[in-house]
């Protein structure tokens, strides 16, 4: 028993831990030619509530959306996002920081 | 016989189409080279340091620089010498949200401005003015301007990216006219495909840089289409060649009125007299044996002196070129 609330009380501090560090969603996008585009892509993204920052690699069609303690972004919210700025949203992943 | 006669005819036809094809959409370089002379920046915040340069702007003395992810601009002597910032950061009036291409004309500094929808105009000093327009897809609107150009009366050419249009405005920010149409691509005459840029001459014609469409556009002053370049029949063929592009992000006329591109994913800068023939090519990718990173020249405008200033995006930073004279003498 005592174990079982030791790992429950570890499990919690690391969920915790990674929960306060917030998360990283790293999208793949089709059509990502030059800045001028990206940039619509991250304006559109910067003005979501909870998103902490945006960068973006042109050469490999990554963007890296770090968002803040306990927000969630769903894959059709983020794809929605990338539509309107008339690109392609081709996969998602995510890393928690 | 006569079969014989009629193929060697065609056979001559073909020959020739292909020759004056490959003359005209192979040009050669048509003058002496130019040398890179100077350059300064490298990525950072601080004075001097760049995080992602977008436009450049000259005045009779001075190198106006956007530095875009730092929401500022940077002033410059033409020997690289900082002089002062232009603008804070944020989205109120007055405060620059991601500065793009910009313009000097009249002693006034015009910055579009993609993160807050308007164009920002300050004193060379850097004393805010006014802003220009307000978001949206109706006239005088804009979803995410990244150029302007001003003409001789005052009128303002603004390069209105997500609309797929340019519009011209007079001095105070009232509807003229626009070429193409919110909402719509394309790659006949008159139409965008992402806009990019743009650059207006003494007489009123307007250069566009037409960017995913890999062309240049041209109007005349009275607003109708003029001609086109940029790869075979300039409807978005992308290339390498002399006189074509791959994205084309910004175009400046020089004190002859000739025609300056950056050429994006070909790391080069693309020289033009006004009718599109091919003058001169000037790579950025290359810098002392060593390859630099890729997707490097995004900007360009000429001094009076002929002296060509180029925001460098991969490297943050500013390269200036100038006609090899050495070579010139030869």
């Amino acid at each position: 028993m005592k174990k079982l609330i030791l790992l429950t009380v570890i499990n919690l501090l690391w969920s915790t831990t990674l929960f306060a560090a917030g998360t990283q969603y790293n999208l793949r996008v089709d059509g990502l030619s030059c800045p001028f585009c990206a940039y619509g892509i991250e304006k559109k993204l910067i003005k979501t509530e909870g998103v902490a920052s945006v960068t973006f690699d042109l050469e490999k069609g990554l963007i890296k959306v770090k968002v803040g303690e306990g927000v969630i972004l769903t894959e059709a919210q983020l794809k929605r996002l990338v539509d309107d700025a008339g690109f392609t949203l081709r996969s998602m992943s995510k890393q928690f920081l | 016989m006569l079969r014989l006669k009629l193929s060697l005819q065609l056979l001559l036809v073909i020959l020739t189409t292909l020759l004056l094809s490959y003359c005209a959409w192979f040009p050669s370089v048509q003058e002496l080279p130019y040398q890179r002379v100077k350059t300064w920046g490298g990525k950072g915040e601080t004075i001097g340091k760049f995080n992602e340069p977008t436009g450049v702007a000259v005045s009779e003395s001075e190198l106006f620089t956007s530095d875009s992810r730092n929401a500022r601009i940077q002033v410059f002597d033409f020997d690289g010498n900082f002089l002062r910032l232009i603008g804070t950061p944020g989205d109120k009036t007055g405060q620059l949200g991601r500065p793009m291409h910009l313009t000097v004309a009249n002693d006034e500094l015009y910055v579009a401005d993609y993160f807050n929808d308007v164009i920002q105009v300050y004193t060379l000093q850097g004393r805010f003015l006014r802003a220009i327009g307000r978001p949206g897809a109706g006239p005088g609107e804009f979803n995410a301007p990244s150029g302007v150009a001003v003409a001789s009366n005052g009128d303002l050419f603004i390069v209105d990216f997500y609309n797929q249009r340019i519009q011209q405005l007079d001095a105070n920010g009232v509807f003229i006219r626009q070429w193409g149409t919110p909402g719509k691509t394309g790659v006949w005459a008159g139409e965008f495909n992402y806009p990019t840029d743009v650059a207006v001459a003494a007489d009123g014609t307007l250069y566009v840089a037409d960017g995913y469409n890999d062309r240049v556009q041209v109007f005349s002053p009275n607003g109708e289409f003029s001609h086109k370049w940029g790869g075979p029949l300039a409807i978005n063929i992308v290339g390498a060649f002399n006189g074509w592009f791959a994205t084309v992000t910004g175009i400046s006329l020089g004190p002859q009125g000739n025609v300056y591109v950056a050429d994006f994913y070909n790391d080069r800068v693309q020289k033009f007299k006004p009718d599109g023939a091919f003058l001169n090519v000037f790579d950025l990718s290359v810098q002392e044996s060593i390859k630099a990173p890729t997707h490097t020249a995004i900007a360009v405008v000429v001094a009076e002196d002929g002296t060509v200033f180029v925001a460098d995006y991969a490297n943050h930073q500013i390269q200036k070129w100038q006609p090899d004279e050495q070579k010139n003498e030869r």
